[in-house]
């Protein structure tokens, strides 16, 4: 054995497995870091304020019930809009038509869309929703975010429909069921948690996303439970008062910040809890 | 367990066509007692031929299912029994790359007729699969699923129906107390009486099993058996097996079936002890298998 | 009966409306981008893509320095990435104690949902004043002195600009490779892994010449797809990019890229020139985003079929 050539395999053994074991914990790190820094500065924010007032004018005090509002309605509206569609659509490639020209055309465009940038999407509902009703609106904010939960909602769908095994679908239409109560009465329950998960993980991406709001919904800084009007949002308040010079501005970004954060965590520990559930269950 | 030979009417060509065979008389050791009555052509095949695109699975099948009767099929991996078993409910055309030929008649009724309706051909025909498929709902739910897909009953009604068929199955004593829990609760014997109760909930006339015991235990095994004798007074039981032993227990016919064709058809006492084919005779004694 | 059959007629078409209506949705979106573009590429020609004029005054605009920063912040974050990415999905599946991966497995991929906005005020406030005092002079005395390379490095130290971006995008970026790697790292047969350790190989050479010639066409996929998400993110970059419309050499120099332009300037076009002009800019991010996907579409399809897979 050449003991020049077996000690420099070793060597570059161990830079590679150090390396590896540094690139993880700088990850760890900045993750870290991250939430430290929101904790360290959106704590202070957080108050009974933080939750019952409106966005103040510049330095002012204040607090972002109109703008969590805002974001919750939203959310609600275009997980509401998105998650049918998607499902919908995630059946058809399921069940009805697995491999045709059809299936894999919708498929490939479904990738397309789920990687769009969320910038273009709000273009987009800016020239169809906004540009004709001649203003902003709640509704277009819950438009353009519906069109980021769909792709989301027929990959997941999808995938947890075509897991379902063929026996469960057979034994069902060998009773008779015509194929829609098959699907809906058996398929769907079947698969059910799997697709609620997506559902979840939806909801969390868009729960965060700015960019799709910033012309379609837009802001508002008064109270407003008005969807045909420019709309409060976490996201855009966040923007706004974060690269304001105001000190009572930005303490408000933070705590926003600090709370789309922790909500948004959330959401995914209780996916990833949904998700081991089911396979527990089996 | 002796076999006695009785006189009786067998085919002498090598390839059975339809037979009106009369009563098998078996010893009174026998599991169930047997019906004193003739036995009636349920379901009758002609020509039967079935493609996998443009193979040819099924090579001309002609045989008939008797009411009150069960009716093994037996034979090597891949011989197309339980290919013929789904073309009796038709579950293969679920599958576009799959069709058949020929005549299937029930009670007369050519069910391969395109103009057939499916799910009321399924709703007189009913199977039981290989592996336990409950639904995921309660157990109650699993055998109302069928019921109320064809029929609107009263809640007491439903429930009598639901007991009914429960107590069929061998299985309403162990369930009577959970009907609302998950039907995937239940052990694997328990879950494959329980799709056999879902199955027969519905009345149907035929009843296909398709190797239903293959995937349990041997003393679940026993039981389905046990389940099958008793069922067989009021349904035609047609049954794939691979284990030659519950064919010579549970049936009163059986088919030997080899590479897509069916290579004798006869009353199970003759195929055991005397079979005609010597093919036959290799797979029961095991030289192939 | 019939209603059986009116049920399963009616559940198909609904189901299939919907997925044409994707596809439709699609079509509008290219559609509305194109259409809103026209006054634009009308005004410019295609000049328009190479020019590196920004004056809403004048009304003359150019895509250039908004392309160049796209590309060049994206280039630079997948190089910083993915390395970084390979090291942890390494980690996650050769190094780390069983009872320890779904934990730290679990932190990496809560840095993918940590949403871009928040990003965004970390690197404003936390990173680029970090880097301002400590990283980039250091770059700048390092290698900003070495002859005609050094011009990347050159210039004031701002702490706001294309090398933090970049840095931003690779951190949002690099969980998402991470994971997506860890995968297709597992689903390497077991077997064949150990056959190679069995032979003396050590861990290193094992992840080289086993697992990840073994996992490329999953890695690829993965990186695209990473690249695409770096390519149209928007509000982590515009807060720390700089937003300046030119190009500049220096890698230390702020910048611009699509998307920051459109978040930060369409709410503020009032005539029709500068906004087709911000629209044109969409339709150009997302030619970019599609030929990212249709090149990772085609690049896995060869892998695929060269394996005969």
């Amino acid at each position: 054995m050449d003991a020049m050539l077996y000690r420099r395999r070793a060597a570059t053994n161990y830079l590679i497995l150090s390396l590896s074991f540094a690139a993880t914990g700088a990850g760890l790190l900045v993750l870290f870091l991250i939430m430290w820094s929101l904790l360290r500065n959106g704590i202070p924010a957080l108050g009974f304020d933080f939750f019952t007032q409106n966005t103040p004018p510049p330095d002012r005090s204040g607090g972002l019930l109109n703008a969590i509002y805002g974001s919750l309605v939203m959310t609600a509206v275009a997980t509401a809009v998105g998650t049918p569609v998607g499902i919908l659509c995630g059946t058809f490639l399921a069940e009805f038509s697995r491999s045709s020209k059809l299936a894999m055309t919708v498929r490939f465009i479904n990738d397309i869309l789920l990687s769009a940038p969320s910038i273009v999407i709000g273009l987009f509902v800016y020239e169809v929703m906004v540009v004709p009703m001649g203003h902003f609106s709640g509704w277009a904010g819950s438009m353009a975010l519906a069109i980021l939960v769909v792709p989301v909602v027929v990959r997941t769908s999808e995938n947890m429909l075509s897991l379902v095994p063929a026996c469960l679908r057979e034994a069902a239409f060998a009773l008779g069921a015509p194929q829609w109560k098959v699907v809906v009465l058996v398929v769907y329950r079947a698969a059910m948690q799997g697709m609620l998960t997506g559902v979840l993980l939806a909801v969390a991406r868009i729960a965060g996303e700015t960019a799709p709001l910033l012309f379609t919904a837009l802001n508002n800084q008064f109270w407003s439970s008005n969807m045909n009007g420019p709309m409060g949002n976490l996201p855009v308040v966040i923007f706004q008062f974060a690269l304001s010079p105001y000190a009572d501005w930005q303490r408000l970004a933070w705590g926003g910040a600090l709370l789309i954060t922790l909500a948004i965590l959330s959401l995914n520990i209780i996916a990833r809890f949904l998700a081991n559930w089911s396979s527990f269950e089996k | 367990m002796t076999f006695e030979i009785t006189p009786m009417e067998t085919p002498s060509r090598p390839r059975p066509h339809l037979i009106n065979v009369p009563a098998p008389e078996r010893e009174s050791g026998a599991p169930a007692d047997q019906p004193a009555e003739q036995p009636v052509a349920k379901a009758e095949i002609k020509d039967l031929r079935f493609y996998y695109r443009d193979y040819e699975a099924l090579k001309g099948i002609n045989l008939a299912l008797h009411d009150k009767r069960v009716t093994a099929f037996i034979g090597p991996s891949g011989c197309g029994k339980s290919t013929l078993l789904r073309i009796l409910n038709r579950i293969y055309q679920l599958y576009p790359d799959q069709r058949a030929t020929g005549q299937v008649l029930v009670d007369g009724q050519d069910i391969l007729d395109p103009k057939q309706d499916l799910n009321l051909l399924r709703a007189r025909i009913g199977m039981v699969f290989q592996k336990p498929t409950p639904f995921p709902m309660s157990i109650y739910d699993n055998i109302a699923f069928g019921i109320r897909l064809y029929q609107r009953l009263g809640p007491r009604e439903l429930d009598e129906r639901v007991e009914e068929a429960l107590r069929r199955a061998a299985l309403w004593d162990e369930v009577k107390d959970k009907l609302r829990e998950s039907g995937l609760s239940l052990s694997g014997g328990q879950q494959q009486r329980l799709c056999i109760a879902r199955a027969i909930a519905v009345k149907p006339e035929i009843l296909l099993l398709d190797e239903p015991a293959s995937a349990l235990d041997p003393i679940s095994t026993q039981r389905i058996e046990e389940l099958i004798s008793e069922l067989k007074s009021d349904y035609c039981i047609a049954i794939v097996t691979h284990n030659m032993q519950q064919a010579a227990r549970s049936s009163d016919y059986t088919a030997f079936m080899y590479l897509g064709q069916l290579i004798e058809f006869n009353t199970t006492e003759a195929i055991f002890t005397h079979p005609k084919e010597r093919q036959t005779e290799d797979y029961i004694t095991g030289r192939f298998g | 009966m019939r209603r059986q059959r009116l049920g399963d007629t009616l559940f198909r078409a609904v189901t299939r409306s919907f997925a044409l209506g994707v596809l439709l949705l699609l079509g509008a979106i290219i559609a509305s981008l194109v259409a809103g573009s026209i006054p634009a590429f009308h005004a410019f020609g295609l000049g328009f893509l190479f020019s590196t004029a920004w004056n809403p005054v004048k009304d003359a605009f150019g895509a250039l320095p908004a392309i160049y920063g796209t590309l060049i912040t994206s280039l630079l974050a997948m190089m910083l990435a993915v390395p970084l990415a390979f090291g942890i999905a390494i980690f996650l599946t050769e190094l780390c104690p069983p009872l320890l991966r779904r934990p730290i497995g679990t932190l990496i991929e809560l840095l993918a949902a940590i949403p871009s906005i928040i990003y965004g005020i970390w690197g404003l406030f936390v990173l680029a004043p970090v880097l301002q005092s400590t990283l980039q002079p250091a770059l700048i005395d390092s290698l900003g002195a070495i002859p005609y390379f050094g011009v990347l490095f050159a210039g004031p130290p701002l702490g706001l600009g294309i090398l933090t971006a970049s840095i931003i995008l690779a951190v949002m970026v690099l969980p998402f490779i991470a994971s997506v790697s860890r995968d297709v790292f597992l689903t390497v047969p077991p077997l064949l892994r150990e056959s190679a350790y069995a032979m003396g190989a050590t861990t290193s050479e094992v992840i080289r010449d086993i697992i990840i010639p073994h996992s490329r066409i999953g890695i690829v996929g993965g990186v695209m797809l990473g690249l695409g998400r770096a390519l149209g993110e928007t509000m982590a970059v515009t807060f720390v990019i700089g937003n300046a419309h030119h190009i500049k050499a220096s890698l230390l120099a702020p910048g611009t890229t699509i998307s920051a332009t459109l978040a930060n300037e369409f709410t503020e076009a009032v005539d029709q020139i500068y906004t087709s002009s911000l629209v044109a800019l969409g339709l150009i991010l997302f030619v970019i985003t599609l030929i990212v996907l249709a090149l990772a579409n085609y690049m896995l399809w060869r892998m695929g079929s060269r394996e005969g897979a």
